[in-house]
């Protein structure tokens, strides 16, 4: 059967607006999907301490490889120049598009 | 539109185009029910009620981080995805002159069986790559290499800016981590003042990209501009990420197109691979061999963990023989560690699942509270694990749709009694 909340509320004569239902909607569904969640967290810890031969970064030969102070692409090691170039970024101020909004009066929960 | 695992998709993979201007995520008018899920599960509020009838709408891209949390929290199935490059990648994967890599997330390897029938959870790491050969893919990389490089780039600037204090140009302390896409969107939309905090590290898919393209076309000899990077992520956040103009480094786009667990497990079946029959294979070595530092990323705290694994090493001088550090293993909400390093004293750490927690230590930082050195954040409650491209479970979904019905049954029989 579907379940038409639309029909519900005319029927109820109740204004519009979830926000009458309350906040604890979804809160039982949303922490039987956290049992869910921790099961596979486990599985990770698991291959972590089972599967994996090295288990910190910096014993990983294709890791000893490519930071070679030698012959290695990133010689310069980590944050070196080569490293900020590729790997290294910045940010980009994104509020106004969201302080525009704001002024037409959307409101936002932050 | 097309359904893949239980999801609506747009396939349209954008070229050239703005992301800020895209919905990965929207509702679909005609499904949406006006249960208010999804805007009870976004930190932001950019979903909302639209009309009296309480239809939502991710109301404005500027207000979303592309999370998807509200698209697997909706138990009508409403919600879609607004971006998919499975058909642009099918088609480069059958062009001869195009060499495809592949690149998939450390949590993608624990959804994946899933979506043929394996426990929750279930670790899949060598039948993956065995099905990304068979599909065709050229070359079989593995962002569990690079989660590596990123706990050493981001471990080693840590160490730096712990250094620094005090002296003139300091970046600051706490330093946040950088490798959640909708965490960074959100930081520079809600947070900018505290920009200088983010590690300037790309995530592990934004330094594997254009490692692919210098060093990988270096390690093959294959031309970097013939080579066409798939990044496979649990997340709808990282198509975002795949997009962002300044990811150009290597000289080319240094992802070319982005797909999450779901759609790979959609391009397994189509192409009429048997996923549980398939052999355990390795990824190819140069880029591809990872350790448990990197699988970890998955998880909330994962990174914080693999992190100190390398920070306690190069600070204290001594081995750290025991790896496990339990104490941040975070499953919700916060969490905080002191982590005793020997030659330098407490290493103050804090991990945030779910950006309404982040935003808890952001204003403490904004308010010059914070103790913390170190302070991880992941967009999505307990990790990637549980990212917004992942598998949805169907009793999930119907566990869902049954707590909102009880809800609302429960609140109009309470109405007709009043009434
Ligand atoms: S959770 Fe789904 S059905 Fe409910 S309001 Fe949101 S989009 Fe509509
Ligand atoms: S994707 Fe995330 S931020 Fe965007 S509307 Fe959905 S829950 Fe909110």
């Amino acid at each position: 059967m579907k379940m038409n909340r639309r029909g519900f509320m005319k029927a109820c004569g109740v204004m519009a607006g979830y926000a009458v239902l309350g906040v604890n909607l979804t809160k039982e569904a949303v922490a039987s999907a956290m049992d869910f969640v921790a099961m596979r967290q486990k599985s990770v810890y698991n291959a972590d301490a089972k599967l994996y031969k090295f288990r910190k970064s910096q014993d990983n030969p294709m890791i000893k490889k490519i930071y070679d102070p030698k012959k290695g692409f990133l010689h310069d090691g980590p944050c070196g120049h080569k490293s900020h170039h590729l790997l290294h970024t910045h940010y980009i101020d994104r509020s106004a598009h969201l302080q525009a909004l704001k002024k037409k009066g959307l409101k936002f929960k932050i | 539109m097309k359904q893949i695992e239980g999801v609506m998709y747009q396939t349209s993979a954008p070229k050239g185009k703005d992301p800020d201007k895209l919905f990965f995520v929207q509702v679909d008018a005609d499904k949406c029910e006006g249960c208010g899920s999804c805007e009870e599960v976004c930190a932001t509020g950019a979903i909302q009620s639209i009309n009296d009838d309480d239809i939502h709408q991710v109301v404005d891209p500027a207000a979303c981080m592309n999370c998807g949390q509200c698209l697997v929290n909706c138990p009508y199935g409403a919600i879609y995805e607004g971006v998919s490059y499975v058909d642009e990648i099918l088609e480069k994967l059958k062009d001869p002159n195009t060499i495809v890599v592949s690149m998939p997330a450390p949590a993608v390897r624990y959804g994946l069986g899933e979506c043929f029938g394996a426990p929750t959870g279930t670790y899949v790491g060598g039948k993956m790559h065995t099905a990304l050969r068979k599909l065709g893919f050229d070359y079989i990389w593995d962002n569990e290499f690079s989660a590596d490089v990123t706990i050493m780039e981001e471990g080693t600037e840590l160490i730096q800016r712990v250094n620094e204090q005090g002296k003139k140009d300091a970046r600051p302390l706490p330093q946040f981590t950088s490798c959640c896409p909708g965490w960074v969107k959100f930081a520079e939309t809600f947070y900018p003042d505290l920009m200088p905090n983010l590690s300037s590290c790309k995530s592990p898919i934004g330094m594997l990209g254009p490692l692919t393209k210098t060093y990988g076309a270096q390690e093959t000899k294959i031309p970097g501009k013939k080579i066409y990077s798939v990044s496979i992520m649990p997340c709808i956040a990282k198509k975002y990420e795949g997009m962002r103009p300044e990811l150009d480094d290597s000289g080319f786009r240094d992802i070319d197109a982005t797909i999450n667990t779901r759609e790979l497990a959609y391009m397994i079946k189509q192409a009429g691979i048997n996923f549980n029959s398939l052999p355990d294979q390795r990824p190819d070595p140069v880029l591809g061999d990872s350790t448990g530092a990197a699988t970890i990323f998955g998880n909330s705290g994962g990174v914080m963990e693999a992190a100190l694994r390398l920070a306690y090493e190069v600070l204290s001088g001594q081995r750290l023989d025991n790896p496990d550090i339990k104490v941040v293993r975070t499953h919700e909400g916060i969490n905080t560690a002191d982590v005793k390093v020997p030659g330098f004293g407490t290493v103050k750490v804090a991990v945030a699942s779910g950006l309404d927690n982040a935003a808890k230590l952001c204003d403490e930082v904004r308010a010059g509270k914070s103790p913390y050195h170190f302070i991880e954040v992941m967009t999505c409650p307990g990790g990637c694990v549980n990212g917004g491209g992942q598998p949805l479970d169907p009793e999930i979904r119907a566990s869902l749709f049954r707590s909102t019905v009880a809800q609302i049954n429960k609140r109009f029989r309470a109405r007709k009694a009043s009434a």
